[in-house]
C-alpha cells in the first residue's frame, strides 16, 4: 500500500437506471482529501442521484466507487460523512439541540464530548441562541443552518452539501462560504452541488461538469476556465474602421454600448486602445476580463444555436 | 438501534393526538363503568348480573381491540413510510447505522408505546368494572395479553407494509386485512357448522395470513366466565358462529405460527427496506 491516504471520492463508471430511464451513465471522477469540489449541472442531470450513490441512500447499477477509501455504504466510513440534503427536514417536534444529540448518539460522539461539540456545531452555524427553541418554529432558512450544523457534527472528513445556500439570505450565504472555507483548512474534503456558479468559483478548487448522467468536464477552476480571456469596451462612434480595429483582435459581439472580445489578452489593451483613437473612437471603460465559470458552463452544455438541449434522456 | 427506538417513542408520544387518546381513554372508562354500575344495578338476581356484565366486558374487549389494530396501523403505518416521504431518512439513513436497526428500531419504539397503552387502559377498564361492580373475568391478563398481541399484529403488517409503501397506502391496506381477518373467522365459524370444507379452508388460509382474529377469539375465551363455555357446550358447535363466543383458546401450533409470523413479517420489511432506494 502506498503512503498516500485515498482520494475522498473516486468514482468509475458509476451508473444509476431508474426503470427504462438511466438517472447516471458514466460517473467518472475523483475529488482529493481537503478540496473543495464544486459539482455542476443543470436540473435533472444527476447531481443529487450521484450524492445519494454515494451516501449509500441508493445503490449503483453498475460501475465501482470508493468513498475514503471505502466501498460505498460501508458502514464506519459513515462515521467521518457529513451530509446536508437538498430537501432538508428534521424533527419539528425536538428543540435545535435535541436534533444534534440525536445525530451525536448516531455517529457515536462519546457522551462526555456530545454536549460542547452541539454546542459547537450551534454557535457555528449562528444557532447557538435558538438551541432549545423546537426546530417547527424555525424559519426555512434557520432549518438549513441546522442541516448545515448537523452536517458539520463530529467534524467530518467528507461533508457533501446539496444546495447549501438555497434558503439563506446574502448575509447566511456569506457565513456558510466561510464555513466551507472553514472545514476545507482543517482539511476536511467538501463535495458542493450548486446551481450558483459564481459561489462555486469563488470557494472551489476544482470543479465536474454532469450533463445527462455523466461527467463532460473535470478539473481545477484554472484548467475549466483555461487561458481564455475577454477584453470589454464602452465606446461610441465605432464605425466600420474601428470595428475592423476590434476584429484584429478576437472575435467581437456587442451587448448595448458594450463590445466583448473574445481572444484579446490583458496585454493587448494598450494596442487596442491606441488602435482605436487612431480610428477616432471614443472609448468611455475598459475592462480585460477571464471567461466566467458560467459561461463555460453555457458553453459546455449550450450548443451554438444558443438553444437549450432536450433534457428528457 | 435503540436511540431510534427512544426517538420513534417520543415522537408519538409527543404528537397533540396523544392526549387526545388519553382524554378519551379516561372518559371510555369513566361513562362505561358508569353503565356497567347503573345495568348492573337494574338487574336482579345478581347471578343474572354477572352473565350480563360478562357479556358486556366481552362487547367492550372487541370495541378495544377495533381501536387498538386502528391506532397501532394509525402509529405504525407512517414510522418508516412518512419519514421516507418527508425526506427526514435523507439525514438519518447516511449514518453509521443499517437498515435492519432502523426498522427494528422503529418497530421496538411504536411496539413498546402501544403495547403500554393497551396494558395500562386495558387494566384501568376492568380494574375500574372490578371496583364498581365486583365483577372481574376468568383470565383478565391473559385476555390484556392476546389483545397487546393482536394490536402489535397490525402494528408490524401497517410497518412492514410502509417499508415499501406509502403510509396512507399501508394503513388501508392493514385495516382491510384486518377486516378480511375478521369477516374470515366468522365465514370459517359457519362453514364449520354447515361442514363446508373449501370454504373453512380458504378462511383458515386467511386466519394464517392475518392472525388478528385467531388473537381477538383467544381474549374472548379468557374473558368469558364458565357459564358462557358451559352454555356453548349445550349449544353444539353453532356457538362458536358468533365472534363473541369462543369454546376453546388458539392452539399452540397457532401461537407458534403467530410467534414465526411476526418473524416474517418483520423480516420481509426489514429485506424491503434494506434493497429500497431513498
Amino acid at each position: 500500500m502506498s503512503g498516500s491516504p485515498p482520494a475522498a471520492i473516486e468514482t468509475a463508471a458509476l451508473a444509476k437506471r431508474f426503470g427504462a430511464k438511466a438517472a447516471l451513465h458514466d460517473l467518472t471522477l475523483t475529488v482529493p482529501r481537503g478540496e473543495i469540489f464544486g459539482f455542476l449541472g443543470p436540473n435533472g442531470a444527476g447531481k443529487t442521484t450521484a450524492v445519494k450513490l454515494l451516501l449509500g441512500l441508493a445503490r449503483p447499477t453498475s460501475g465501482t466507487a470508493t468513498v475514503l477509501g471505502a466501498p460505498l455504504g460501508d458502514r464506519e466510513t459513515r462515521r467521518k460523512i457529513g451530509y446536508l440534503p437538498e430537501l432538508f427536514r428534521y424533527q419539528e417536534w425536538l428543540p435545535a439541540r435535541e436534533v444534534l444529540a440525536f445525530h451525536a448518539r448516531l455517529i457515536g460522539i462519546p457522551h462526555a464530548r456530545r454536549k460542547a461539540a452541539i454546542a459547537d456545531a450551534l454557535d457555528g452555524v449562528g444557532l447557538g441562541d435558538r438551541r432549545g427553541d423546537l426546530v417547527g418554529t424555525f424559519s426555512k432558512g434557520m432549518q438549513q443552518r441546522l442541516g448545515l450544523a448537523i452536517a458539520l457534527l463530529g467534524e467530518p472528513d467528507l461533508v457533501f452539501l446539496d444546495e447549501p445556500t438555497s434558503a439563506l439570505d446574502p448575509v447566511g450565504r456569506h457565513d456558510v462560504r466561510a464555513i466551507i472555507e472553514g472545514l476545507a483548512a482543517r482539511g476536511a474534503a467538501v463535495f458542493l452541488n450548486s446551481h450558483l456558479l459564481t459561489e462555486v468559483e469563488r470557494v472551489c478548487r476544482r470543479v465536474a461538469v454532469v450533463d445527462r448522467g455523466a461527467v463532460v468536464a473535470q478539473g481545477s477552476i484554472d484548467q475549466m476556465l483555461g487561458t481564455r480571456s475577454i477584453v470589454r469596451l464602452r465606446v461610441d462612434g465605432l464605425g466600420a474602421r474601428g470595428r475592423a480595429v476590434l476584429e484584429r483582435f478576437g472575435t467581437v459581439t456587442q451587448d448595448g454600448a458594450w463590445y466583448a472580445i473574445d481572444g484579446a489578452r490583458d496585454a493587448d489593451v494598450p494596442d487596442l486602445v491606441a488602435a482605436l483613437v487612431g480610428a477616432d473612437v471614443r472609448i468611455h471603460a475598459v475592462e480585460s476580463t477571464r471567461a466566467t465559470l458560467e459561461e463555460r458552463f453555457l458553453q459546455l452544455l449550450v450548443p451554438a444555436d444558443g438553444v437549450a438541449r432536450d433534457r428528457v434522456a | 438501534m435503540l436511540a431510534i427506538a427512544w426517538l420513534s417513542l417520543r415522537e408519538t408520544a409527543s404528537r397533540r393526538f396523544a392526549w387526545i387518546v388519553a382524554i378519551g381513554t379516561a372518559l371510555a372508562v369513566g361513562l362505561s363503568t358508569w353503565g356497567f354500575v347503573k345495568l348492573g344495578a337494574s338487574v336482579q338476581p345478581r347471578a343474572a348480573a354477572a352473565g350480563l356484565e360478562a357479556g358486556l366486558v366481552i362487547f367492550l374487549g372487541f370495541s378495544f381491540s377495533v381501536v387498538l389494530a386502528i391506532g397501532a396501523a394509525f402509529v405504525a403505518a407512517p414510522a418508516i413510510a412518512g419519514e421516507v416521504e418527508r425526506g427526514i431518512v435523507l439525514a438519518v439513513l447516511p449514518r453509521p447505522i443499517s437498515r435492519t436497526a432502523y426498522v427494528f428500531g422503529k418497530w421496538l419504539g411504536t411496539s413498546a408505546l402501544v403495547a403500554a397503552y393497551a396494558l395500562v387502559a386495558g387494566a384501568l377498564e376492568l380494574s375500574a368494572i372490578d371496583v364498581s361492580t365486583g365483577y372481574l373475568p376468568p383470565r383478565p391478563f391473559l385476555a390484556l395479553a392476546y389483545l397487546v398481541a393482536e394490536a402489535l399484529a397490525m402494528l408490524t403488517l401497517a410497518l412492514s407494509l410502509g417499508t415499501r409503501l406509502p403510509a396512507i397506502a399501508s394503513g388501508i391496506l392493514a385495516l382491510a386485512l384486518f377486516g378480511a381477518g375478521w369477516l374470515a373467522g366468522i365465514a370459517g365459524a359457519i362453514a364449520r357448522s354447515l361442514g363446508n370444507a373449501a370454504i373453512l379452508h380458504a378462511t383458515t388460509v386467511v386466519g394464517l395470513i392475518v392472525p388478528t382474529d385467531v388473537l381477538w377469539r383467544g381474549a374472548v375465551f379468557a374473558l368469558e366466565p364458565a357459564m358462557f363455555l358451559v352454555a356453548q357446550d349445550d349449544l353444539g358447535s353453532g356457538a362458536s358462529r358468533n365472534p363473541f363466543a369462543v369454546a376453546a383458546p388458539p392452539t399452540t401450533a397457532f401461537l407458534v405460527w403467530t410467534a414465526l409470523w411476526f418473524v416474517a413479517v418483520l423480516g420481509i420489511g426489514v429485506a424491503n427496506f434494506a434493497r429500497r432506494d431513498v
